[in-house]
């Protein structure tokens, strides 16, 4: 296995690819989860449809591996550009009241963090069978952030009083 | 640790059913995923895991775990995990809490656990604040952190708990960030791997009450050093770092608690196994 950098081998481009949608899938499902715990039912449909989304292009990930023997890595040993994959929702950006409009900014540089992961694998890679993987990856990337900017088009900004709880959380009144 | 150890389990097969209640954005949530990618890459079977806590809302942990599980009484959950440890060494026991549970009502336990030095994984999700009691400081709380239950602040210097486990004996101690859920996990499955009393602090952002600590994500770094086998020299970096260094900071090599009755002879080792539940 390489050590550093992007120099995949193409069974191991599939496992991140592969870990890339199904870590999004679980990340999404438990947003939606909390979402809907705290009645913000507009955006737990919202994730509960990204997890879906999520979900068939893990499918469409595995149909490309096909019978191909996929290595085992540590969670420890995945190389993502940053603390996370990239399609997980940094879950610091969350809040109860977020509105669907917020929703589907994140899930949207989720997208295009994927996109732009691929597009530097294919760019680095010096095996052409990765660089074709890689490219058919970010190809795939780049229709969810055609879908998401079309999505968010039809969802308002926030007001600037988004987050106005007339009963919050905090009982220091 | 270099290689992944054979995974019989998926991350997702440690979490029960039920769905936890932290707020939307909590840390802890971080936390219970690298808690599970843990236990799995270690392959380490449900039934022989147990999972110890105090109270606080990071001690609602057990529940939403697929293994054993005690959500015991604020602040003892160190000796409730002793006591399960030293009755059942062959169990692989995890004591989970905050910053308030484990630092102040616990206090004294930490440092007797530490000094100790039996075989468990203490994981302390240290948000420095008290949440679930709506925001009230804690051990860990910055002095200077002005709210209207402490006006101008507590003027208290915070308790140092790596250090406070350094001296105490603790025989692994690290700092942990719960959005980093790769370099957690991997602290974790070091943490439980180690023999003796492992500590591990995972800085955990409260969102609800300390929204500022969103920013925790960018001033988190990795040390500039490996971790040592010299406590005090361990000491000395914790001391002088900004509180933000994550990583291992020190594995040590002390026995573990029974380790010497394990290696005299067999009287005493039938004296300890008569005592076995």
């Amino acid at each position: 296995m390489s050590k550093t950098g992007k120099n995949f081998t193409p069974a191991e481009l599939l496992v991140h690819a592969l870990a890339i949608e199904l870590e999004a899938v679980q990340s999404y499902k438990e947003l939606a989860e909390q979402m809907e715990q705290c009645a913000n039912t507009d955006v737990a449909g919202l994730f509960d449809k990204m997890a879906k989304l999520e979900a068939e292009h893990a499918e469409k990930i595995r149909d490309t591996a096909g019978n191909m023997e996929l290595p085992e890595l540590a969670p420890w040993d995945f190389r993502w550009s940053g603390l996370e994959p990239p399609e997980n929702i940094d879950i610091a950006s969350v809040h109860y009241l977020m509105t669907p409009h917020q929703a589907l900014t994140l899930a949207l540089e989720n997208e295009l963090s994927a996109m732009a992961f691929f597009d530097a694998v294919a760019h680095d890679s010096t095996d052409d069978q990765v660089g074709l993987l890689a490219q058919e990856f970010a190809a795939d990337e780049r229709q969810h952030v055609a879908w998401m900017k079309d999505w968010l088009a039809k969802y308002p900004p926030p007001d600037d009083d988004w987050d106005y709880d007339p009963d919050p959380p905090a009982a220091l009144d | 640790m270099s290689a992944a150890a054979p995974c019989k389990l998926k991350a997702s097969d440690y979490k029960s059913g039920t769905r936890p209640v932290w707020c939307p954005g909590c840390g802890d949530f971080h936390i219970l995923a690298s808690l599970t990618k843990a236990v799995a890459a270690l392959a380490l079977a449900p039934e022989n895991i147990a999972v110890v806590s105090g109270i606080g809302c990071s001690s609602r942990i057990p529940a939403y775990l697929n293994c054993y599980g005690f959500h015991g009484v604020h602040g003892r959950a160190l000796p409730m995990a002793t006591g399960l440890k030293v009755a059942r060494p062959d169990l692989t026991v995890i004591c989970a809490g905050g910053d308030g549970d484990g630092f102040s009502i616990g206090g004294n336990h930490f440092l007797h656990a530490c000094r100790r030095n039996v075989d468990i994984t203490y994981v302390v999700m240290d948000n420095e604040i008290y949440g679930m009691t709506k925001g009230q400081p804690s051990p860990t709380t910055a002095p200077d952190w002005d709210t209207e239950l402490a006006p101008g602040g507590t003027g208290v210097s915070p308790f140092h708990p790596l250090v406070i486990a350094l001296a105490s004996g603790a025989n692994f101690v690290a700092r942990a960030f719960s959005g980093d859920v790769k370099g957690t996990t991997k602290i974790l499955a070091e943490a439980i791997s180690h023999p003796g009393f492992s500590f591990v602090q995972i800085l955990s952002p409260c969102v609800t009450y300390r929204p500022d600590q969103r920013e925790w994500k960018n001033k988190v770094h990795p040390p500039p050093v490996s971790f040592t086998t010299d406590a005090a020299q361990a000491a000395r970096r914790v001391m002088t770092d900004d509180g933000f260094n994550i990583g291992i900071l020190y594995k040590g090599s002390r026995d573990k608690y029974g380790q010497a009755v394990e290696r005299s002879g067999d009287f005493e080792r039938d004296l300890h196994e008569e005592f076995l539940v």
